[in-house]
């Protein structure tokens, strides 16, 4: 049977495929996410609606596809369990061992990201007349960019100045299309070059992952769109860890962890509640500020295959307990792959929370198009001068980073001290079941 | 000792090299073009397209006049003036010669007759008649071309054992001729020969003849082979040739069995080897792949900075038209132009009887691919101007994109079959679709048609054949 594309969720009707999970020859079974596509603003895995073996797969990396799109072709194997073996990383990249032998770099122009709605990027060869392929290669122009006209959707030098002119307008009007603007001046995006590191040793080489080049665009875009500004304290919580361990076995008997994270959150949301710019975002199109009356809190999940944001929605009308029992349930979630489009989407502030692993201070990247991020360390013993004499305090590092764009110094301050402030407001009555 | 200075030295005035230094002088370059040969044109022109083309000419109408008996025309027996036919192809070469010659004089091209040999990355050394020369350069084009391979086990010194050079030389008539190589030049030369009137046998190693070009196209060539050909050996083996007094024994192995047979030539057609040899490619930074062809980027460039190279010597599909586009880029280059080779179809046309012709993707190369394609097909039965001609022989097809119906390959048998590739190469260049090819009215009656036709069998309305369509009821 052929496995097609579902429906997605409200108003994303088609997407960008960055990881095929399974190959020819795997068993799938139902549910099984079978490949990641990125829409919007979520890489969302796409389950196979059957069991059986995979006998075709008809989409590519770096593939637009649209709802109805045929994924793959399973053969047979109604029902029979899947053996454990199929649970292995199917689409883990070979690595391969480089030495000073050349190597050729493939240039990895299928760049994602700049397609918009009206540029495919499917992996159809362009098709255009030797005089327009001329131009095109003595501009710096990547054809893929320009819908053809014609038909077989063939492009003529009409398509090509017609793109031309669409970013010079889109240049001039200095627009969000920084990306494409530059495009339009030149081959101006500065070509990657690779640097031969086995000049100085052996080295291993490794193809990105569909959701590792995800992460790194984000990042880019955050940290090449938004002035960021990083806020630094120290949150006493020795009251708080108090708390914690007192009814921490409560909670164990209840089915739920209380770590630290569904205070923060907690926390957060009482500190946000009184900052409403730092629960906004900014709609660059059209310069408008949007306050969001929604608390939907997003946890930076550290997974193998790499970071990823699922959001815990309507925080604010959550109890500790659903709080503390949602956050197992995604972070499993995302360690599993097993995270749908909606379970990332809509976030409002995201909290990463390092405590866990280590470290102190850092300086957190906003996940845009949120407008602040909250960074915890590890909490430790600390002397603390209380009143006149040295007490041993548990101090917690923490960090926010937020857009300087919508937000200033003093609000960012205050926000920090209102946060602090809202963790020392949490009492008994608050984590008691 | 002189030493000259140039902006631009092309070594080897092959279709290639003289292609690059002309261009490169209407560019506004000063070229020196250096050929060892004392004439002008390369391979291409003295020992291989030209030649071979003016001898299966020339031996065409003997088949023709025979075959036009069964529609009530008789001639007599033909006589066979050797020395004469070798006269007129020769006048053909030589025309063609002082073409390329006033060329390169009208464009101010100095043509060296000269082995040239590099000294360095910027310095070619020159054995003219009068003397040696340095020629000091900004840019070296290399087009030496290649030739064709004679394995040591065959190389007796005997020139009874010939390659195409020897071949198109038509020395004799023989009476039994054995072609090893059942490629394109093999069977292009065992076709002239035949008509001579030898009796020709052909070995291939492989399983068919004409290697690279879909099987239904080589059908056609296939028959006339068999009935042309004293016999066609498929997978089939030279083991060893030896001299016996005016022939060639020839050991060969076929079906299992071991053969001995007594050939009066043997045509060894089974390759050819890049001439990089003794060029002094050692003294620059100019690499070669392990089969001796120079390594190039789509640019045309070596791995020294000062030198290109072109054509046959540069590796990839041995044709003419492919080391003179190679030229042109390599020129843009130079010149500062954006110019690589890159997504260009290169057509192929092997001149057998009848003619094979392809061009982009082939039907076995998209099997191979995995990638889907549609063929549409018109047989030439069905064509007016075929059955005119009398050669109902051919078969045209086209490989389609499913999805966008672009034209992706054009694949022609038949009688003219080279030049009625070229529409399906400026097709596939343009981006055409099936629509496009079908909507473009054709003259009629000319061959040209097929290719209209075949489009409109991929829509299921073709004039001229009929298509069957899923379940029609009513």
């Amino acid at each position: 049977m052929d496995v097609k594309l579902p429906k997605l969720g409200e108003g994303a009707d088609s997407g960008v495929v960055v990881g095929i999970l399974v190959k020819e020859g795997d068993k799938v079974t139902k549910g099984q996410t079978i490949l990641e596509l990125e829409n919007e603003k979520a890489v969302a895995p796409i389950p196979s609606t059957a069991d059986g073996v995979v006998a075709k797969i008809h989409v590519k990396e770096g593939a637009k596809i649209s709802i109805g799109a045929l994924l793959v072709t399973l053969e047979g194997a109604a029902g029979s369990a899947a053996p454990a073996e199929s649970e292995a990383p199917a689409a883990a990249p070979k690595a391969k061992k480089t030495k000073k032998a050349p190597v050729v770099v493939e240039a990895d122009d299928d760049d994602v990201e700049e397609a918009d709605e009206e540029e495919s990027f499917d992996d159809v060869e362009v098709a255009a007349p030797p005089s327009v392929r001329k131009v095109a290669r003595e501009i710096g122009l990547d054809l893929r960019r320009v819908k053809g006209s014609e038909s077989g959707g063939r492009i003529v030098m009409a398509d090509v100045r017609a793109y031309i002119q669409k970013l010079i307008k889109l240049a001039a009007k200095g627009k969000a299309a920084p990306a494409a603007a530059a495009s339009a001046a030149a081959p101006a995006k500065p070509v990657a070059e690779s640097i031969d590191f086995s000049q100085w040793g052996e080295i291993t080489k490794k193809p990105m992952s569909g959701l590792r080049k995800v992460i790194a665009r984000r990042m880019v875009e955050s940290v090449t769109t938004i002035p960021q500004v990083t806020q630094f304290d120290d949150i006493d919580i020795t009251a708080l860890n108090d708390l914690r361990k007192k009814f921490a076995a409560d909670y164990e008997k209840a089915g739920a962890r209380l770590t630290l994270t569904p205070f923060a959150i907690k926390a957060l949301v009482a500190a946000l509640k009184k900052h409403p710019i730092m629960n906004s975002s900014l709609d660059e199109a059209t310069e408008e500020i949007v306050f969001k009356d929604y608390y939907h809190i997003g946890i930076a999940v550290d997974t193998d295959a790499g970071l990823m944001v699922p959001v815990i929605k309507d925080a604010d009308k959550k109890s500790l307990l659903e709080i503390s029992k949602e956050l197992e349930e995604i972070a499993k979630k995302a360690r599993d792959r097993k995270l749908s489009a909606d379970d990332m989407k809509g976030g409002t502030f995201t909290i990463s929370n390092q405590g866990g692993i280590g470290g102190a201070h850092f300086t957190p990247i906003v996940n845009k198009p949120e407008v602040g991020i909250f960074g915890m360390g590890r909490g430790g013993l600390k002397p603390v001068v209380v009143g006149k004499e040295v007490q041993v305090r548990l101090l917690m590092p923490i960090a926010i980073s937020y857009d300087h764009r919508l937000i200033d110094g003093g609000t960012a301050a205050r926000f920090t001290v209102d946060l602090a402030a809202a963790y020392a407001a949490i009492t008994e009555a608050d984590v008691k079941l | 000792m002189e030493t000259i200075k140039t902006d631009i030295v092309v070594v080897g005035a092959g279709p290639g090299g003289y292609a690059a230094a002309f261009y490169a002088a209407d560019q506004g370059k000063k070229v020196i073009l250096v050929e060892k040969d004392p004439k002008l044109g390369g391979v291409c022109l003295n020992r291989g397209c030209i030649p071979s083309k003016a001898l299966l000419n020339a031996t065409k109408a003997i088949k023709e006049a025979r075959e036009s008996a069964h529609r009530g025309i008789t001639f007599a027996e033909p006589t066979i003036d050797l020395a004469k036919l070798r006269d007129w192809k020769n006048s053909v070469i030589t025309k063609l010669n002082g073409g390329v010659a006033s060329l390169a004089k009208m464009r101010g091209v100095e043509v060296m007759h000269a082995r040239g040999y590099f000294e360095g990355s910027q310095t070619l050394r020159v054995e003219t008649e009068q003397g040696q020369k340095f020629i000091s350069y900004d840019k070296a084009i290399i087009a030496v071309g290649s030739k064709a391979a004679l394995p040591k086990a065959f190389d007796l010194g005997n020139p009874r054992v010939m390659t195409s050079r020897g071949a198109l030389e038509v020395e004799d008539i023989p009476e039994n001729l054995l072609v090893v190589g059942g490629g394109y030049i093999g069977m292009e030369l065992g076709t002239v020969y035949a008509g001579l009137g030898s009796k020709v046998v052909v070995i291939e190693a492989l399983d068919s003849l004409l290697a690279g070009a879909d099987a239904d196209l080589a059908r056609p060539v296939v028959a006339y082979a068999k009935k042309a050909f004293k016999e066609v050996r498929l997978k089939a083996k030279v083991l060893a040739m030896s001299t016996v007094g005016k022939q060639i024994k020839v050991t060969s192995e076929f079906n299992g069995q071991k053969l001995e047979e007594l050939y009066d030539r043997v045509l060894v057609a089974v390759g050819r080897g890049p001439n990089s040899k003794d060029l002094g490619l050692e003294n620059t930074k100019v690499t070669c792949d392990e089969k001796g062809f120079i390594k190039i980027n789509a640019q045309q460039q070596t791995e020294d900075p000062n030198i290109y190279a072109i054509g046959d010597v540069a590796g990839g599909i041995m044709l003419a038209h492919k080391a003179s586009k190679e030229a042109r880029i390599a020129v843009d280059v130079i010149t500062g132009h954006n110019s690589a080779f890159e997504k260009i179809v290169i057509p192929a046309v092997v001149f057998t009887d009848p003619e094979v012709a392809w061009a982009g993707l082939t039907e076995a190369e998209a099997k191979k691919q995995g990638r889907e394609v549609k063929v549409a097909k018109f047989p030439w039965g069905a064509s007016g101007r075929a059955l005119s001609f009398d050669r109902p022989d051919g078969l045209t097809k086209l490989i389609i994109d499913p999805e966008t119906e672009r034209i992706l390959g054009v694949g022609i048998v038949g009688h003219g079959a080279g030049e009625l590739i070229a529409e399906g190469t400026l097709a596939i260049e343009m981006g055409a679709t099936v629509t496009d090819l079908a909507e473009t009215v054709h003259p009629h009656p000319t061959l040209s048609e097929t290719l209209m036709e075949s489009a409109e069998v991929f829509f299921g309305h073709a004039t001229h054949t009929f298509v069957k369509k899923a379940a029609p009821t009513a």
